[in-house]
C-alpha cells in the first residue's frame, strides 16, 4: 500500500515542518486520538476477536440467543478441514480470485498503457473508466445479471449476432458458465482500479529513460519490454496484492449474481460462511471459514512485505 | 512522452472507453423502456419511445423501494457524521500533535481495511443481537463506521500535514488552546480533505450491502442495496424497473463523480481500497 502511495506524484507537503508540534507534551493530546482508537477497537478488533473465539466454541441458534457457548478446542477446525464442501469453497475462491485478478491487472495494465499516451480528453476518459469501479456493487452485479439474462440479455444478443452462440445461453444457471460470468463481472469493476494504480506507477518512470532509449534506437515494443515493465514491477506487485485482497473477500457480486449456485459452482468462501451462519445458524463453522478467509490475505501480505525488505537489502 | 500522437490513438481510446461502459448505458437505456420493449428480439439499442414510467411508478411509488432509499439515506448520513466526528480529531492528532505510537496506530488503521466485511458482519450479528442493535439505525451506522473511520483517518492525515506548523505555533502564541487551533485553524485549512472523506464515506455507506444484509433482518430496516437485491425475485422479469432502481442507487456516485471528481480520485488512490 505504501509503495503505491509513494509512487504517485506527491501532494505538496511542507516537509520543512513535518515535525509534529503540539502545545506541550501532554496527555490531553491523546484525547484527540482516543475516540478513533476506542471506536476501532470496539467495532473491528473486538468483533474480530469474538469471531476467533467462536471458532473454538460450539455456537448454534441457542447460544446466539442465550450465550453460554461451550469450548470445543480445535473440533470445528478438524471438522472443516476434513469436509469436502469447505475445501470446495476454498478452491472456488482461489480459482475465482486468481482469474479475476489476472484479468483485472492484465486488463488494467493495457488500459494504463493506453491512457498514459498523450490523448485528447485523456483525463475525462480516465475518469469515465473509473465509473465502473465506483458504481455500488449491488448496481453492477444487477446490471451484469441483466446483461447475461438467458432469454433477453444483451450479451446473448451480441454473441448470436456474430454467430458465436446458437440459441439462448443461461450463463448464470449453468455450472460451467456461472463462475466465468461472475469472474468477468468482477474483473469489469476491478480493472479500472488496477488501471489507476498502474497509471500512477507509469507516471513515476522518468521520461529521460525513454529519451535515452529512443536515441539508442529502441522501438516502442523494446521500450515496453526493457524499461516500462521492469520499472513498473513494484507497483504491479502492489496492485496484484491489493486486487487479490479485494477479490478474495468479495461477497456481494457473487451473492447477487448467483447466490453461490448453481449447485455450489460459485460458492466462494465468504458465501459458504454466510450460508453456514444464516441458513444453518452454525456460527462456529462460519467463524472457522471467515478466519481462513482473513488468514490467506494476511499471510500473502506478510510474504509481500518480506519480499520488499529482501529487495531493499540487495 | 512528449511526441504528439495522431488522432488514431485518441479515437481508439475513446472507443475503448465507450465499449467498456456499455453496461452503464444499458442500465440507463433499459430503465427508460416500457416492459414490452424489454422482450424485443433483437434488443432495441435505443429506448424509443422512452418512458419514465419505471421511475414515477416504481422508484418513487413502490413503498419498499422508497423506504429502502430513505433508510440508506439515514444510514449514509449517520455514518458520515459519525466518521467525521471520530476521524477528524484523530487525523489531526496523528499529523500535528506530539504523541507517541503514531506509526503503529497508522499501521493498524491501514491494515484494518483489508478485513472482509463478512468477518465483521457475522460476529456483529451475535454481539448486536444481545445488545439490541440488530434492526436499528444505530447498529447499521456503527457497523458502517467500523471500516469507514480507519479509512477516513488514513485519507485525512496528509491534509493536516499540509497545515504549516508555524501557523499552529502562531495560534498558540496568541493564546489559542490545542482544541482551538484544531477547530479554528487546522480544520478550515483542511476542507478539501473533509469533503473528500465525507463524500467517500457517504457513497460507501450508501451502496453498502453486507452489513445491511446481515444486520437488518427486518424488511422495514433494510437499506436500498438489500431491497434492490430482493427486487430480482419480487419483480421477476421487470428489468426496466430493476434498472430504474439501480440508476437511482448509482446516482449519488455519478453526481459526486461529476462535481467532485478531482477530490475523489485523489482520495481513492490514497486509501487504495474499497470495502
Amino acid at each position: 500500500m505504501t509503495t503505491v502511495t509513494s509512487a504517485r506524484p506527491a501532494r505538496p507537503v511542507h516537509r520543512a515542518s513535518s515535525r509534529p508540534r503540539g502545545r506541550r507534551r501532554g496527555l490531553h493530546n491523546y484525547l484527540f486520538l482516543a475516540p478513533a482508537v476506542v471506536f476501532v477497537a470496539g467495532t473491528v478488533l473486538y468483533p474480530l476477536g469474538f469471531n476467533l473465539v467462536q471458532g473454538f466454541q460450539s455456537v448454534g441458534l441457542a447460544e446466539i440467543v442465550n450465550g453460554g457457548a461451550r469450548f470445543v478446542g480445535l473440533d470445528n477446525y478438524r471438522d472443516q478441514f476434513t469436509r469436502g464442501e469447505f475445501w470446495h469453497s476454498f478452491g472456488i475462491s482461489l480459482l475465482y480470485t486468481a482469474v479475476a485478478v489476472a484479468l483485472s491487472v492484465g486488463g488494467g495494465l493495457g488500459l494504463a498503457l493506453l491512457f498514459n499516451l498523450p490523448l485528447r480528453g485523456r483525463d475525462q476518459l480516465r475518469a469515465l473508466m473509473l465509473l465502473a469501479w465506483l458504481l455500488p456493487t449491488v448496481v453492477s452485479a444487477n446490471v451484469w445479471r441483466w446483461l447475461l439474462d438467458g432469454s433477453h440479455g444483451l450479451v446473448n444478443a451480441a454473441l448470436s449476432a456474430v454467430g458465436l452462440i446458437d440459441g439462448d445461453v443461461f450463463w448464470l444457471a449453468r455450472p460451467d458458465a456461472a463462475l466465468v460470468a461472475v469472474t468477468v463481472a468482477t474483473a469489469w469493476t476491478l480493472a479500472p482500479f488496477a488501471m489507476i494504480l498502474l497509471l500512477a506507477g507509469l507516471q513515476g518512470i522518468p521520461g529521460t529513460l525513454y529519451e535515452a532509449a529512443r536515441i539508442d534506437g529502441a522501438r516502442p515494443v523494446q521500450q515496453l519490454r526493457w524499461i516500462t515493465l521492469p520499472l513498473l514491477r513494484p507497483v504491479t506487485l502492489a496492485t496484484l496484492l491489493l486486487c487479490f485482497i479485494y477479490t478474495f473477500k468479495t461477497f456481494d457480486t457473487v451473492f447477487l449474481m448467483t447466490g453461490g449456485g448453481p449447485g455450489g459452482a460459485t460458492q466462494t468462501l465468504p458465501i459458504y460462511a454466510y450460508e453456514q451462519a444464516f441458513t444453518f445458524f452454525d456460527f462456529d463453522v462460519a467463524a472457522v471459514a471467515t478466519t481462513v478467509l482473513l488468514a490467506v490475505p494476511v499471510m500473502l501480505s506478510l510474504a509481500y512485505f518480506r519480499s520488499l525488505r529482501g529487495e531493499d537489502r540487495r | 512522452m512528449t511526441r504528439t500522437l495522431g488522432l488514431r490513438w485518441s479515437v481508439a481510446a475513446t472507443a475503448v472507453t465507450l465499449i467498456y461502459l456499455i453496461p452503464v448505458y444499458w442500465m440507463l437505456a433499459t430503465s427508460l423502456k416500457p416492459l414490452d420493449q424489454i422482450f424485443a428480439s433483437p434488443p432495441r439499442l435505443v429506448p424509443i419511445p422512452a418512458t419514465v414510467a419505471s421511475y414515477t411508478e416504481v422508484v418513487f411509488a413502490d413503498p419498499d423501494v422508497v423506504r429502502g432509499l430513505l433508510n440508506s439515506a439515514i444510514i449514509a448520513v449517520g455514518t458520515t457524521v459519525l466518521t467525521l466526528l471520530v476521524a477528524v480529531p484523530a487525523a489531526f492528532a496523528l499529523a500535528r500533535l506530539r504523541i507517541r505510537f503514531v506509526a503503529p496506530v497508522l499501521m493498524l488503521f491501514l491494515v484494518v481495511q483489508m478485513i472482509p466485511s463478512i468477518n465483521l458482519a457475522l460476529p456483529m450479528f451475535v454481539i448486536f443481537n444481545r445488545a439490541g442493535l440488530v434492526d436499528s439505525f444505530a447498529g447499521l451506522i456503527i457497523a458502517n463506521g467500523a471500516l469507514a473511520v480507519p479509512l477516513a483517518v488514513v485519507i485525512l492525515r496528509p491534509y493536516f500535514l499540509t497545515v504549516p506548523g508555524e501557523v499552529l505555533d502562531a495560534a498558540r502564541v496568541d493564546g489559542c488552546t490545542t482544541f482551538g487551533a484544531f477547530l479554528r485553524i487546522a480544520t478550515p485549512m483542511s476542507v478539501p480533505g473533509l469533503v473528500t472523506v465525507a463524500v467517500i464515506t457517504f457513497l460507501q455507506a450508501w451502496g453498502e450491502f453486507v452489513f445491511g444484509l446481515a444486520l437488518a433482518t427486518d424488511e422495514a430496516m433494510q437499506p436500498i442495496s438489500v431491497v434492490l437485491a430482493g427486487l430480482n425475485n419480487a419483480f421477476g422479469t421487470r428489468w426496466n424497473d430493476v434498472m430504474a432502481v439501480s440508476v437511482v442507487v448509482a446516482l449519488p456516485v455519478v453526481l459526486a463523480f461529476v462535481f467532485l471528481q478531482r477530490f475523489i480520485v485523489a482520495g481513492l488512490t490514497e486509501g487504495a481500497t474499497k470495502s
